[in-house]
């Protein structure tokens, strides 16, 4: 196809410009500012302005972690993770640069989370419970608690698994707690019948009969027990023209007070008797002793009068034959 | 019958290479002319700076407008589906991910491209058929440096400038189709939009702007400075199809690279 285009009109092309040079210069400001304020911006927008301290947290996973995100504080974000590495002990150390003008949020005794959503990404943050605690020092390293949403799930599911299990066996047509409640219904039906919780705690009719036979005569005995108590009150305090035994015994009891009064007299006697038997007896010894002496002489008599009678026997010519002789 | 559809595909695969080599090749001797001190002379500059100011200065209010409706709406969209699913948290994220990120770079290089570098590059072609470059080459001048040049680099320059701007009119807007006309949620939004802009993502997005801004310039005028092969098809305005579907595979290309770059 052979080219048969018309030639290009010269106006077109020498069509002149007013101020051409302004106007270009100020279009290529307006461009170089354009990108200027963009570049300056973006680097004000990643905190490249921003004095910062740092904070490394030590968490056993890194995973959901990337460097640029925030770290949270009472759901504002205060620091930005700038490194992730692995430590020589297997931890993961996650450099995070907290804006100095919100580290004085960050206390001694801040903890800090790692909690990963079942919508949206990771998301560090930090808790300060006693804003009074002495502030982090910059460059603290601190561990990382680590919450995950999704890790649980396989455990929560293999529990609801076993809830629901339970809860199946639990309804089942011939379960325990079907047993159960048909038997506290037939209870219940027992407990409205006439009788029934008495029938429901015996066992059986006979006996909740006796235990009703019981109770009356419980009662009959306590009213007979109600008039002997009575009898025994008349008896014990009296009635109205009859004195009762306390009376009774209140009279004795004067009469055994004037028996003690006459005692006590006659005890009286009795010692001064007895002082008059002593006297008595006192004479009675020394009488005795003298007694002993008359005996010792009255002894030596004897004696000398025995050898005096043996001498005249011995000197007596007479001398008998005292001795019997037998034929 | 069989020779003949092979000669066909062998001339067919001669075009395809021979279309992309002068692409290549014109791009490699723009790129040595840009970085030469003489291509910068008074005369040069002059023309260079004309064709800045008619390439860029007619289309910047109307794209600049066309972008800011863009992006309030596609803003607004956004914020209304994720509010329905309680995601409004990544809902300006996403505003600007897919706004200043993705759309805005390649609606401005094919809105340059439309409107400035591919009649530019028709230009080109009347302007060799009128023999107008040989005149300049029998004069001593080099045509590349003459009618070349100042198109290229007003062409980049445009779809630079384009894209700047709209991104910045992009972000405003997506700012006020969030918060309103308030303050309040400023320090968040810069937040956010430092979250987004990871230094990997910011040399991807500034690179793949630079790219658009190279195709859109240099594939038209390739395809307007040399002649079409014979068998080829040519449009209304003397621009090559071929160099339009090049024009388009490559930015597709590009955006590709971009977001392969940006989300693997």
């Amino acid at each position: 196809m052979p080219e048969t285009l018309p030639p290009p009109p010269p106006e077109e092309l020498l069509r002149p410009v007013a101020h051409l040079r302004l106007k270009a210069a100020a279009l290529l400001l307006l461009t170089l500012a354009l990108i200027a304020g963009s570049v300056l911006y973006l680097l004000y927008a990643r905190g490249a302005f921003e004095p910062t301290q740092r904070l490394v947290l030590i968490a056993d996973d890194s995973e959901g972690v990337s460097v640029g995100m925030d770290m949270t504080f009472s759901g504002f974000p205060i620091g930005r993770v700038r490194r992730i590495e692995l430590a020589g002990d297997g931890n993961v150390r996650i450099a995070v640069d907290v804006a100095s003008r919100d580290a004085h949020w960050l206390r001694e005794s801040s903890v800090f989370t790692l909690v990963r959503g079942l919508v949206g990404g990771t998301t560090i943050k930090a808790y300060s419970g006693v804003l009074t605690d002495p502030p982090l020092a910059a460059g603290a390293a601190r561990p990382v608690l680590r919450g995950d949403a999704t890790a649980e799930i396989p455990q929560l599911m293999a529990t609801a698994r076993q809830l629901l299990d339970n809860l199946q066996q639990l309804s089942a047509p011939d379960s325990a707690l079907n047993d159960t409640l048909a038997q506290v219904r037939q209870l219940t039906q027992r407990l409205n019948a006439p009788g029934g919780a008495l029938g429901v705690l015996m066992g059986n009719e006979q006996d909740a009969r006796k235990v009703l036979q019981t109770l009356d005569r419980t009662q009959q005995l306590l009213a007979r027990m109600d008039a002997v108590v009575a009898r025994a009150d008349r008896q014990v305090f009296g009635a109205a023209g009859q004195p009762g035994l306390v009376a009774e015994l209140r009279a004795t009891v004067a009469q055994a007070s004037g028996l003690l009064q006459d005692t006590r007299q006659s005890l009286t006697r009795v010692d001064a008797v007895l002082a008059e038997a002593q006297a008595v007896g006192a004479n009675a010894r020394e009488a005795s002793a003298d007694l002993g002496a008359l005996r010792a002489e009255v002894e030596a008599n004897l004696r000398k009068l025995e050898g005096l009678i043996n001498d005249i026997n011995r000197k007596w010519p007479f001398a008998r034959d005292q001795e019997l002789r037998l034929p | 019958m069989f020779d003949a559809s092979l000669d066909r595909l062998w001339r067919g695969a001669q075009r395809w290479a021979l279309g992309w080599w002068r692409i290549i090749d014109l791009g490699a001797v723009v790129l040595v002319l840009l970085l030469s001190p003489s291509s910068y002379g008074r005369g040069a500059r002059d023309r260079l700076a004309r064709q800045i100011y008619t390439d860029t200065l007619p289309i910047l209010p109307g794209f600049t407008a066309l972008a800011a409706l863009l992006s309030l709406v596609i803003t607004h969209i956004v914020v209304v589906t994720a509010l329905s699913y309680g995601l409004t948290r990544y809902a300006l994220e996403m505003v600007i991910r897919v706004l200043v990120l993705e759309l805005i770079p390649l609606t401005a290089a094919l809105f340059v491209a439309m409107r400035t570098t591919i009649p530019s590059g028709a230009q080109l072609a009347r302007l060799r058929q009128a023999g107008v470059l040989q005149a300049w080459r029998a004069r001593g001048a080099d045509p590349l440096r003459v009618e070349l040049l100042p198109r290229v680099l007003a062409g980049a320059y445009a779809s630079v400038t384009l894209a700047a701007l709209s991104c910045v009119v992009a972000l405003v807007m997506a700012y006020l189709g969030v918060y309103g006309l308030t303050t309040a949620g400023l320090s968040a939004y810069t937040r956010m939009f430092g979250q987004v802009f990871t230094p990997s993502i910011t040399l991807v997005f500034t690179l793949k702007t630079l790219l658009f801004s190279l195709a859109v310039a240099l594939i038209p005028m390739a395809g307007g400075l040399h002649p079409p092969p014979p068998g080829a098809l040519l449009g209304q305005d003397g621009a090559a199809p071929a160099s339009l579907a090049r024009l388009f595979a490559v930015l597709l290309l590009i955006e590709a690279l971009s977001l392969m770059g940006n989300y693997y």
